[in-house]
């Protein structure tokens, strides 16, 4: 069933080139949204009622255990309501002449194909098919990045497909050091690049080639993952990208990239039997991220780039959790993983929005948001507060959590440099605001010349979804997700 | 055999056979242009006459310029007795090794450099400083390619490096060998003044650097001079001969009491082979402006730090 | 005495990696990187006609004949018409002189060889070589891509990173399995098609191919 779901994405993605009219693009998206939704929904009922699913066909190509539906669910729901958005967000465009009909259906055929090779990534179990996915989604975005066909944009695909393609590269030489090591254990089977099956002889490959193999895959998934320092790309892509696929890039694509790291994060740990090489190396990792990302966005400019590296800000503290590797922490990490996912899909909606408006992505230009679009204003606003780690919105409550989780696992030192640097982002993220949202920088003669009024109506819905699931996540986490978090964190520690 | 008649019989093949080598490569360059070419034994009616010649020297140079043929022929003779025509020859055990013989040929170019700036003469400075440029950059690759060869038999001494590969078969097919053989022969090829380099047959003022520094000699001077290039062109073709292509075992297996005789013929029969090789490289390329031969001794680096590399990794 | 030639052949591998580095213009970049290519399908070969004599596995030959198919043929095709259509000058294109990009590269190769001799688990000796040779490569492609200006030279850096790549999986473990290798091709054609189409639009957008030009976006 599945499967059928997947290949009739791909076929969606092929049906756009025949038809040219814009109302069948709306309906296609729309059908594409409810597929993604109906796809969510079944596949966490089924894993949730009776377990792991498996498919026997192609070597056991696909499994879904309970950590890739936290991951596909993500991806799915945030790609259903970004599609819905991206109704709204181009019939504007297309409106105001910005982009062709035929630009529109580019757009569109890859964005599936994009959400395709995501989706791909967490639900093969082959590591190399999982390579070829991520490098994939590199190949499926990279003319999505460059979308708008100015030079920054041009300079951000070339940047992005670069950087990315290399930095994969390096992870498949890590998976080629896993894979020899597989071969020197187990002679001509051809279950060997399959997780599961690594997973489950841990024990038994050489540590020393999992060691090198885990520096070489932390440091190719990472670049797509977004940590410093091979980050270069993402502030350029991200702020260049239009709205609703900057939204897919820094919610979804992070996340599955960082799926990657995590699977074989788990093998390499289990092998070793501790934590403290791949701690070591991943709080590092994590705790650079995060300061190069708070230092960059308190001289932002532009504010699609601030929410970048906000992106990779967040992304450094899953990453710290990991590191720290106790179950409370990695439970911190993936809950952290979904609600990143949905503040920061619903500010860069919010953010394409404003960009609609005002035609600008300097901060400096942008001002009086409340009185031009109000309610795309407050959803801006509300999501600001959120991605710093105001409370009640669920991204406190997961820093909370990690930062115990840090003190509990005897890291007092590193949880408070945490914690300050997350006081740092805040400041300059409240900085920020305070301009956008309150300054009268813009010349009189600009401001009269726009009138206030809403834009992209169905956007505004969906970032209202969006807003919803922040909020309830914060304040009350139902059982079913719980459960499922739980035993996510089962799995990422090793267990079944 | 006793000792002298060893050294004497190496001495022989070398100064004798050098001139004979130019002679081969030349035929060979002239037979692909369809010409007839000069005789094969040209040179040594060349060096004849000049030695018959009267020797005109520069009022205005020193002493040094009127020492320096001795000094390079004695030097260069000196460096071929140290390298062994033929492994039947007992008497070469004696401590000389490679690097002598690197530095001999150092010695030698050192006094040429000098004596071509000696004279005065804007063309003697200028093949000077570009021969010593050359020098400068070759001399990495032809160390790291000995010293390499030296850790696989054990010894500095050419005599033992020829020993230890003349014991394996065909040696070109490990690619240890592969590899010096290729960084060795370029540096054959830049060290005589061959056509990537330097071209032999100019006297085009801005390309030549050999002829320049020589171009104030005259006479007997000017023959002793030619005659060490040609046996210093000997002595790295019997490098590359003798360590590279080490054909004795199948010799001993074509006729189990190999004679001097026969493995002299061998010796031979390599040394046109790697002169066919030469002139075969010669008409194939065109020289290389000054400025690019530094990428060819890169090349020539290249290769011989990766033979070391994976001499290295592999032990042979 | 098979490990004797393949050993010769990652050698050449690296060897024309070496040669990349000190080459200058575009058309010389592809014509190395067809030719290291032809040595990869080389080994494939080899290993190829080996398994399909000792298993009867014929996998790895038909990786051989798709590497000739798609990196011989069809790829320096692709960039030789993308080298055409957009106005390339001959102008200075590297950032280090040669000879200081070639003792970098030296530099690279012992890091290769420090890096891989560290893993004490790779116990056949030829592995072992074959990993480091193929890794050298790796590194000297990444090398080669920050040190060139021209956005040609990078794709052309990516290429030979992933022959470096190619190389190690398939010396080292006898190929990947087969599924995978299909997708890493599929991928790199994807890849080299994009970034060709790409280079047309830097080429129309900044009038040269120069990526020094591309800094608009900093901080």
């Amino acid at each position: 069933m599945e499967i059928t779901l997947l290949l009739a994405l791909l076929l969606l993605a092929g049906l756009f080139w025949t038809t040219a009219k814009r109302i069948h693009f709306n309906i296609m998206n729309c059908i594409g949204a409810v597929m993604l939704l109906a796809m969510a929904i079944l596949t966490t009922y089924k894993v949730s009622v009776s377990g792991p699913i498996h498919f026997s066909m192609l070597d056991n190509l696909f499994y879904i255990d309970e950590f890739s539906v936290v991951v596909l669910d993500t991806i799915l729901i945030v790609s259903a309501l970004v599609c819905i958005y991206a109704i709204g967000y181009m019939n504007h465009e297309l409106n105001h002449q910005s982009v062709s009909l035929n630009q529109i259906r580019l757009f569109y055929s890859l964005t599936y194909v994009f959400i395709f090779t995501m989706i791909l990534v967490v639900t093969t179990q082959n590591l190399g098919v999982m390579w070829i996915a991520i490098e994939a989604t590199t190949l499926a975005s990279a003319f999505l990045v460059g979308f708008y066909n100015s030079k920054e944009s041009i300079e951000a695909a070339w940047k992005y497909v670069i950087i990315c393609s290399v930095g994969i590269a390096l992870a498949l030489l890590g998976i080629v050091l896993l894979y020899i090591s597989a071969v020197n254990v187990f002679e001509g089977s051809h279950s060997n690049l399959n997780w599961s099956f690594l997973l489950e002889n841990a024990k038994r490959l050489h540590s020393s080639i999992l060691k090198i193999a885990f520096i070489f895959i932390l440091v190719g998934f990472g670049t797509k993952v977004g940590l410093a320092p091979m980050h270069t790309w993402l502030p350029d892509a991200h702020s260049q990208a239009p709205a609703p696929i900057s939204a897919l890039l820094s919610g979804v694509l992070l996340n599955s990239a960082m799926y990657g790291i995590i699977r074989v994060l788990t093998i390499v740990n289990k092998n070793l039997g501790n934590t403290l090489y791949t701690g070591r190396l991943l709080i590092g990792a994590g705790l650079i991220s995060i300061t190069a990302a708070a230092i960059f966005i308190l001289v932002q400019k532009d504010y699609k780039r601030m929410l970048a590296y906000s992106s990779i800000e967040h992304m450094g503290i899953i990453t710290f959790g990991l590191g720290i590797f106790t179950p409370a922490a990695i439970f911190a990490s993936l809950f952290h993983m979904l609600n990143h996912a949905f503040t920061k899909s619903l500010l860069f909606l919010a953010s394409g929005n404003i960009y609609l408006k005002y035609k600008t992505r300097e901060i400096s230009k942008v001002s009086g948001i409340f009185k031009m679009m109000p309610v795309t204003g407050v959803f801006f606003l509300l999501g600001l507060f959120a991605i710093a780690g105001m409370p009640p919105f669920s991204i406190f409550a997961s820093e909370l959590n990690l930062i115990t989780a840090g003190f509990a696992a005897r890291h007092p030192w590193l949880a408070s440099y945490l914690v300050l640097l997350i006081a740092v982002v805040f400041a300059g993220i409240a900085s920020i605001a305070l301009k956008m949202f309150y300054s009268t920088g813009l010349p009189p003669r600009d401001r009269d010349a726009m009138k206030p009024g809403e834009v992209n109506f169905s956007g505004i819905a969906v970032m209202g979804v969006l807003l919803f699931l922040i909020c309830a996540g914060g304040l009350y986490l139902p059982s079913v997700i719980k459960d499922l978090l739980v035993s996510a964190v089962g799995i990422v520690k090793g267990g079944h | 055999m006793n000792y002298l008649a060893s050294f004497g019989l190496q001495i022989l093949v070398m100064v004798a056979l050098a001139p004979l080598v130019n002679g081969i490569i030349k035929k060979v360059k002239a037979f692909s242009q369809k010409r007839k070419g000069p005789p094969l034994l040209q040179l040594y009616y060349d060096l004849w006459k000049l030695f018959k010649k009267d020797t005109v020297v520069s009022e205005t140079t020193s002493w040094i310029f009127r020492i320096t043929p001795y000094i390079v022929a004695g030097a260069v003779v000196l460096a071929a007795l140290l390298v062994p025509v033929n492994l039947n020859l007992p008497s070469f055990h004696f401590a000389g090794d490679v690097i002598l013989v690197i530095y001999l040929l150092g010695m030698a170019r050192f006094f040429m450099v000098l004596s071509g700036l000696d004279s005065g003469s804007t063309f003697g400075g200028m093949g000077s400083s570009r021969e010593v440029m050359i020098s400068v950059l070759l001399e990495p690759s032809l160390l790291i390619s000995m010293f390499t060869i030296g850790l696989i038999a054990g010894s500095t001494s050419v005599y033992s490096m020829m020993i230890s590969s003349a014991g394996t078969g065909f040696l070109l097919f490990q690619p240890v060998y592969l590899l010096l053989f290729l960084a060795v022969f370029i540096i054959l090829i830049a060290e005589t003044s061959r056509i990537p380099v330097d071209d032999p047959a100019t006297h085009l003022e801005l390309t030549m650097v050999h002829e320049a520094m020589i171009l104030e000699y005259s006479g007997k001077h000017l023959a002793l001079m030619e005659w060490a290039a040609c046996i210093k062109q000997l002595i790295f073709i019997t490098l590359l001969a003798n360590i590279f292509l080490p054909l004795e075992s199948f010799l001993a297996f074509a006729s189990p009491n190999s004679t001097l005789m026969s493995s002299l013929l061998l010796y031979l029969a390599k040394v046109i082979f790697i002169a066919v090789l030469v002139a075969v490289t010669e008409i194939s390329t065109v020289k290389l402006r000054l400025f690019s031969v530094p990428n060819l001794a890169a090349l020539s680096f290249i290769l011989a730090f990766l033979g070391f590399f994976q001499y290295l990794l592999v032990g042979r | 005495m098979i490990e004797n030639y393949l050993h010769l052949l990652s050698i050449t591998i690296l060897i024309t990696a070496f040669m990349l580095v000190a080459n200058k213009r575009v058309n010389e970049y592809i014509k190395t990187f067809q030719l290291q290519s032809l040595l990869l399908a080389i080994i494939a070969g080899i290993l190829g006609v080996h398994h399909v004599s000792q298993t009867g596995d014929w996998e790895i030959l038909l990786v051989a004949v798709i590497t000739v198919a798609v990196k011989v043929v069809y790829i320096p095709y692709l960039l030789r018409t993308t080298v055409r259509k957009v106005e390339y000058k001959v102008e200075k294109d590297f950032f280090w002189n040669i000879p200081i990009s070639i003792l970098i590269c030296c530099g690279l190769v012992l890091l290769s060889y420090f890096t891989i001799t560290n893993i004490e688990d790779i116990s056949d000796r030829f592995v072992k070589i074959f990993l480091i040779n193929s890794t050298a490569v790796v590194l000297i492609g990444l090398f080669f891509m920050i040190s060139r200006k021209k956005a040609i030279g990078q794709i052309i850096g990516f290429l030979v990173i992933e022959n470096g790549l190619f190389t190690a999986a398939i010396l080292s473990t006898n190929g990947m399995p087969m599924i995978v290798e299909l997708g890493i091709f599929f991928d790199l054609l994807t890849a080299v098609l994009i970034m060709g189409i790409l280079v047309f639009r830097i080429n129309e957008s900044f009038e040269s191919i120069d990526i020094d030009k591309l800094k608009n976006l900093r901080g």
